[in-house]
Order: structure tokens, then sequence, then C-alpha cells
């Protein structure tokens, strides 16, 4: 391990400090993060970082974490091999 | 380390299931999964981080977080958590994330 | 594509719950389960569930699941498909799933989701090092494999999870350094925090992590204390040597799947975070969809069930109107309210109230004081004078001691004693109260305590013996005659004392009773052995 860090995200290895960096640059969304970090996009979608990033906002922000979550979860859940699903298109007539 | 004995669970000592980490030869049973044989024989570090390099280990064990995504027969990025060990698989540490390129 | 009258996804205590009610409803059910065995959390949970005994508690998590896997075999009508993730439900009522390499589509009348929870995470410096593992984790690799995760481990969180997720490393064979809490107050039930405490484990209130130490797996971690404001007291770190730091930080609803279907969900803390919105039947807003178990509020094993199995009869009463069904679903419903009426329930009833408005009934007041028992998981001397006999009844005939001070939904000690000596409850969060009249002493309920509170003590001998029972359940063995450590409730060695007595049926299920004959003084100190180890 090189130096000390805080990890919010595992599958995309961001720290607490970019993700606090950010929201003092006024980037207060889960979106917008994601879309800037890639937090939430990796094979877990979010279940670890989402809500530990929406409690940072929160935090500095004084929003209220209902509005800060929202569910952006769409399907498949979990990974899913693209062989998979043509596996399963031989069943379709 | 495996648990001997237990004051509430029996476990069966299955049959042998040979496979190989980084290239090393190593032995799990039958039932475990890749994650389960290499704790048991003091293997903690699974992987490299994709960004940082840290090291990674399981996390939830239950195919959730994805702390524990290694290189399984040539594929990567597979659950090692939730994937049973097969004689003569090849388990590879995964640094520091999967190439699009190498399994096509 | 497949068909089928009731979708079930998640084959844990819920999703079976609703399968079974379903299933013996008529109605033709596929029940989907990711894992490779039925069961869910209860698949690791090696202790006594506490709850209701209507619902199985006091037996083992994993012998509880054995009875459920047998009911839902049975219904010719319910199909259960393992190894098969749940991986979308879409609006138009069809979900995609993945079963053995190969993508399936079902289209079913009406869906019962049941995914349970995830564990949630904590942000501090080298989180991400191996060997900082949820709690599930854990779990998994020890009762599942029968792999031993780490030897010395610091456990961080003190509710329930905490507290049994260290006991059973204990029973595995590892030691636990410690278990650190952030909030003043031990978290779980006081039963479970005492539990621990006789081990000799260290509950440390008003205190967290701060930073892991390790280079390729965790060496240590710097703890910090709290103020009452929950802000850091500066100077106040310390260090522990650890190889392991285990989180049970508490649970989110695993929502995933609900998020395509239209689903709307509100953020309610006090059930555990983003939960999808439902009335008092279990059902969402989206029509032909319910949800029950861990998913819809984190609780416990016996409100899993009971949702599950109201989920279950509230989309068979929709699909298969003009059965009579209603009773049954009320039934449920008030079982519910009853589990949710005590002290402890609190949280999960302002939960509610702010998801369905569901008014519930206003808790008996506490009869105990038992802060000082809830910041340290020691009972004081004031606790303990209040559930023992006169002095002359000591002297009459051996009783039972039951150290069951907080208001839980517990009731399998109340069905246990064979002279009806253990009050009967009028609510499943009252108190044991022992009639001393009745009591024999015989320690029947010992090993039925999900708590592991209930002792007997018999100091009707002349001379300074007396004689104290109690549950273990720990290897070795100890055996009759041979001289044992005597452990107070802090885990302190205060002596030593002869074992007169062990019972180990089939009966007891693994939970040995084991008779001590020590000094009277200590009767009312000692509440665990220690078998010595022969060098
Ligand atoms: C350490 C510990 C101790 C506990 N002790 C007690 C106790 O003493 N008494 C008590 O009453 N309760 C106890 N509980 C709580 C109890 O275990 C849970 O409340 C209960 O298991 C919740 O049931 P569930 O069916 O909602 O969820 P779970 O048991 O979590 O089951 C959910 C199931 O859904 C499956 N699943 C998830 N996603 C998918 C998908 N996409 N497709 C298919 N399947 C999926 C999962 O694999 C899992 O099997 C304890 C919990 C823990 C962790
Ligand atoms: S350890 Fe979490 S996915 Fe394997």
């Amino acid at each position: 391990m090189n130096d000390d860090k805080t990890i919010v995200c595992r599958c995309e290895d961001i720290d607490i400090e970019t993700i606090r960096k950010l929201i003092d640059q006024g980037v207060t969304s889960l979106e917008e993060i994601k879309r800037i970090t890639r937090c939430g996009m990796g094979p877990c979608q979010g279940k670890t970082c989402g809500p530990v990033i929406a409690r940072e906002i929160a935090m500095k922000t004084g929003q209220p974490m209902e509005e800060i979550l929202s569910p952006r979860s769409r399907p498949p859940f979990g990974g899913v091999l693209f062989q998979e699903v043509l596996e399963g298109i031989d069943d379709e007539e | 380390m495996r648990i001997s004995e237990h004051p509430i669970l029996s476990f069966r000592q299955n049959k042998e299931v040979h496979f190989t980490f980084d290239g090393k030869e190593v032995t799990g049973y039958e039932g475990d999964t890749i994650v389960s044989a290499l704790h048991a024989l003091g293997i903690w570090k699974l992987s490299e981080s994709p960004v940082h390099r840290r090291p990674r280990g399981l996390f939830c064990a239950i195919g959730h977080c994805s702390s524990c995504l290694m290189r399984v027969n040539g594929v990567p990025n597979v659950r090692s958590c939730v994937t049973p060990i097969e004689e003569g698989m090849v388990v590879e540490s995964q640094n520091p994330r999967g190439d699009l390129y190498d399994h096509v | 594509m497949i068909t089928c009258d009731l979708l079930v996804i998640g084959g844990g205590p819920a999703g079976i719950s609703a399968a079974v009610a379903a299933g013996k409803a008529g109605l033709k059910v596929l029940l989907l389960e990711e894992r490779e065995r039925l069961g869910g959390q209860l698949t690791k949970q090696t202790h006594r569930f506490f709850g209701s005994v209507a619902e199985r508690a006091g037996t083992r998590g994993i012998a509880i699941i054995k009875d459920l896997e047998t009911v839902v075999a049975q219904l010719e009508n319910v199909e259960i498909s393992l190894s098969t993730t749940a991986l979308g439900i879409y609006e138009d009522g069809v979900s995609t799933a993945l079963k053995s390499g190969k993508m399936i589509k079902i289209k079913p009348k009406a869906i019962v989701v049941a995914t349970g929870a995830f564990e949630k995470f904590l942000p501090f410096e080298n989180n991400d090092l191996p060997g900082v593992y949820g709690a599930g984790a854990v779990q998994t690799l020890m009762n599942i494999y029968g792999v031993l995760p780490a030897r010395r481990i610091l456990m961080i969180g003190s509710g329930n999870i905490g507290l049994i997720v260290s006991y059973q490393l204990v029973q595995a064979g590892a030691e636990v350094v410690g278990v650190i809490e952030a909030s003043p107050k031990i978290g779980g039930y006081l039963v479970h925090a005492s539990k621990i405490r006789r081990l000799g484990i260290p509950i440390y209130p008003s205190c967290t992590i701060k930073k892991a130490f390790g280079q390729d797996r965790v060496v240590g971690a710097e703890l910090v204390r709290l103020d009452e404001k929950w802000k850091e007291i500066p100077g106040s770190q310390f260090t522990v040597d650890c190889d392991a730091i285990c989180l049970a930080v508490g649970l989110n609803p695993l929502i995933d799947l609900l998020g395509q279907s239209g689903c709307q969900f509100k953020y309610i803390p006090e059930l555990g975070g983003q939960v999808p919105i439902r009335d008092e039947s279990m059902r969402t807003n989206v029509p032909h969809l319910y949800i029950a178990g861990d998913l819809s509020s984190i609780e416990e094993a016996t409100a899993a069930l009971l949702e599950g199995e109201l989920a279950g009869l509230s989309a068979a009463k929709q699909i298969r109107p003009g059965q009579s069904l209603e009773a049954r679903m009320e039934e449920v419903k008030t079982h519910l309210r009853a589990l949710r009426s005590g002290p402890v329930g609190e949280k999960i009833r302002s939960g509610l109230s702010k998801l369905t408005g569901e008014a519930l009934p206003t808790p008996s007041p506490r009869t105990n004081a038992i802060d000082e028992l809830s910041r340290t998981g020691i009972a004081s001397p004031a606790n303990l004078a209040g559930v023992l006999p006169d002095e002359k009844r000591k002297k009459t005939r051996a009783y039972a001691v039951i150290e069951c001070y907080q208001q839980i939904p517990c009731d399998p000690c109340v069905h246990n004693c064979p002279f009806g000596a253990i009050k009967p409850f009028s609510d499943i969060n009252d108190l044991p109260i022992v009639d001393f009249d009745l009591c024999t002493g015989c320690g029947q309920c010992i090993g039925r305590c999900p708590g592991l509170a209930i002792f007997t003590v018999d100091e009707t001998r002349d001379g300074d013996r007396a004689k104290i029972t109690l549950p273990y359940e720990f290897l070795p063995k100890p055996v009759r005659e041979e001289t044992v450590d005597l452990l107070d409730r802090s885990g302190k060695c205060v002596g030593q004392g002869v074992v007169k007595s062990v019972l180990n049926t089939p009966k007891q299920d693994k939970t040995t009773i084991v008779t001590v004959e020590i000094h009277r003084n200590l009767v009312q100190d000692v509440r665990q052995i220690r078998v010595v180890q022969k060098s």
C-alpha cells in the first residue's frame, strides 16, 4: 500500500478526498459525481458507495438524504455475460 | 485455517480439489469457493485495485461488492467468492483490471 | 417465456414464507434463489433465534431453515429454482433471471420481492485492506465453509449482528479483541451483550475506528473516543492489535431489483435507509408487486416470516379472489403489531408510521432500570436483586435466575417451563417473572433461552458449598469431576469449581447444561465456566 486512503468505492478505486473536493466545487448530486468519477458504475452498481457518498453530500450541503438518494439502478442486477443473454434468445419462438 | 472442530457445526472433509493460484499449485476441498480455499491457506490478498494498485481481499463473500474480482481460466472480473473451485482451475490475481482483448 | 401465478424472488425466510402461503392458497408459485441453497441469512445462524415460539424462536437458525425447506418441498405447486439470480423487473411485469448461464424470462401474475439486505460500509483510512470484512462475510467463511476468518478480530458495531457474530467467532476458535460502538449505549439486545462480556470480550461505547494498519493485510487498528455529540475527543486515540476488522454497522435493504419496476421509495433511516413504499398488506404502489422481509425494513426473522406470509396471502387474494384469507391476514397483522409494540420496537414503529401512517399501540412502560447495563452489558446488583427469591425461599429449593432485564420480543422461556413457573406473557415484550412457589430449579428452561440468560442456583445445603447450573456452548466440553475456572459477568476468573453433571443429549441440541459445585459466596457472581486446557 502506497499511502493511507479512505476508499469509498472499491470497484472504481475512488477515495473520499476526491469526493469531498468535488462537493466543495459544487458538484452536489450523486448523478454528477457518478458521471465525473465513475463512482457507482462499477460491478457492484453503487451498493457500497452510494449511501456513503450521499452522507458526505448531506453533511456538506445540508440537503436531506431523501433528496440525494434516488434509486437509479436499472436491470440487470449483477453482471451478465453477453453469451448468457444470447443463450436465452433460443427460447423465444 | 480450517476449523477442525466446532461446538455446533460439523464440517465434512470432502474430496481434495487441485488448482493453481498465480502459477502455484494449491489445494482446496469440494464445496469450497475460490475465496474460501485461498483464505484457508492464508492467502488473503486476491488482487490489486484498478487505479491505485492497493491490495484487495474479500469483503462481502456473497457476490455483491466486487472486492474479490479475479481472473479465472483466463476470464477476467470473476467474483471469486461465489465461484466454486474445480480441478485444474487456473486462478490469477487481476492486476490492475481485466483487459477486454485477451479473451476475444 | 415462463408463466406462473406468483413469482417469489429471494429464498430467505420472507420469500419461503410467501411461497408457502401462496402455495397453500392454490397458486402456482416459482421461487428464485440466487445461492445454491435456500435460507438467506438463516443458513449462517448457529445460534438459537430470539423471537416468537410460534415462528420457531428458541431454535437455531440452521434448524429453522431445515423445517421451512421441508414445508415448502411438500407443496407440489411451488417450484424452487436455486442458483438463479433475478436480474430485473420491468414495468410490463416481466422479469428476467439468470440460470445456469442462460437468461430466462418470466411473466407471472404477481411478484413478491424478498431479496433481503446488504451490509453498510464504513469510511475510514485503509478500509479496503484485506482483513476488513463485512460481518456476513465472516459468517459465511466460518459457518458455511468452515474456514476461520482470522485469529484476532476487532468488531465494529454492537448491534445484534456484531454481538452474535462475536459470540460465533469465539465458538469457531477465534479471539475477539473488542467490540466498539459509536453510540454511548450498546445497540443490540443486552442478553447478547452479556453473553460476550462473560467471555471476557470488552465492549467500548462512544468509540469509533479511524484507521486500519497494515501493508498487505490488517495488523491493527487505531480507535478514537467520541463525546456525547459524536465528535472525536482529541488525544483519545488508542491502538489495538488485530488481524481482521469486522464491520457490523447495519444493513441497507437490497432494492436494486425494484429500480425499473416503477416502485416508489422513501428514505426512512429507522427502517434501514431507502425502502420501498408499501401498505400494511405488503403491497407496493405497483399493482401485483409485493415485498417482504429485510427488504421492506431491517428487522428480524420472525417479522420476515410474518411479512412473507402476508405478502403471499395478499397476492393470493388478488389473483384468486373469493378465498377467505382475510381472517388469517388480520391475525398476521395483529401478530406483527404485537411484535413491534415493545421498547426495542420503537424505532421500527416510528419508521413505519412515516411510511404508512400505521398507528401502533404505545409501549408498556419499562419495568427495570437498565442504564448501567446498557452501557456495559453487565447487570448491576440492583438488576439482580429484582429477579432473586427471598432468603427463606433460597434455602428451601433450587431456583431459576433469569437475567433478562430488557424488554425484547422473545418468549421461548415461557413455553419451556414444565411447571408453568414463568408467568404467562400478555405481550411478547414482557419480562419473564418466575413464580418461586412453582419453580423447582429443574433447569429445563436453561437451554431454551436464546439469550442464554437463565441459570439455576442450589444453595439448600448447609456448609459453604452450593451449585450453579449454566448453559455452555464451547469446546472442549467439561467432564464430570473436572475442575474448571469460574468466570464472572465480565469474564474475570473468580475461582474454581468442580463439575457435578454434564447434560448433553440430543434434546439439549448442543447447548450443554453444566452443573458446578462452587463456594456459596459466588453463586450470584459466576455466570460462565472455562475448561482448563491441559498442556
Ligand atoms: C448475524 C445475524 C443474526 C441474526 N439473528 C437473528 C435472531 O436471532 N432472530 C431473528 O429473528 N432474526 C435474526 N437475524 C435477522 C434475520 O436473519 C433476518 O431478518 C432475516 O433473515 C430476513 O429475511 P429475508 O428473507 O428478508 O432476507 P434474507 O434472509 O437476507 O434472504 C434474502 C434472500 O434473497 C436472495 N436474493 C437476493 N437477491 C436476489 C436476486 N436478485 N435473485 C434471487 N435471489 C436473490 C439472497 O440470496 C437471500 O437468500 C439475524 C441476522 C444476522 C445477520
Ligand atoms: S467479496 Fe464481495 S463480491 Fe466477492
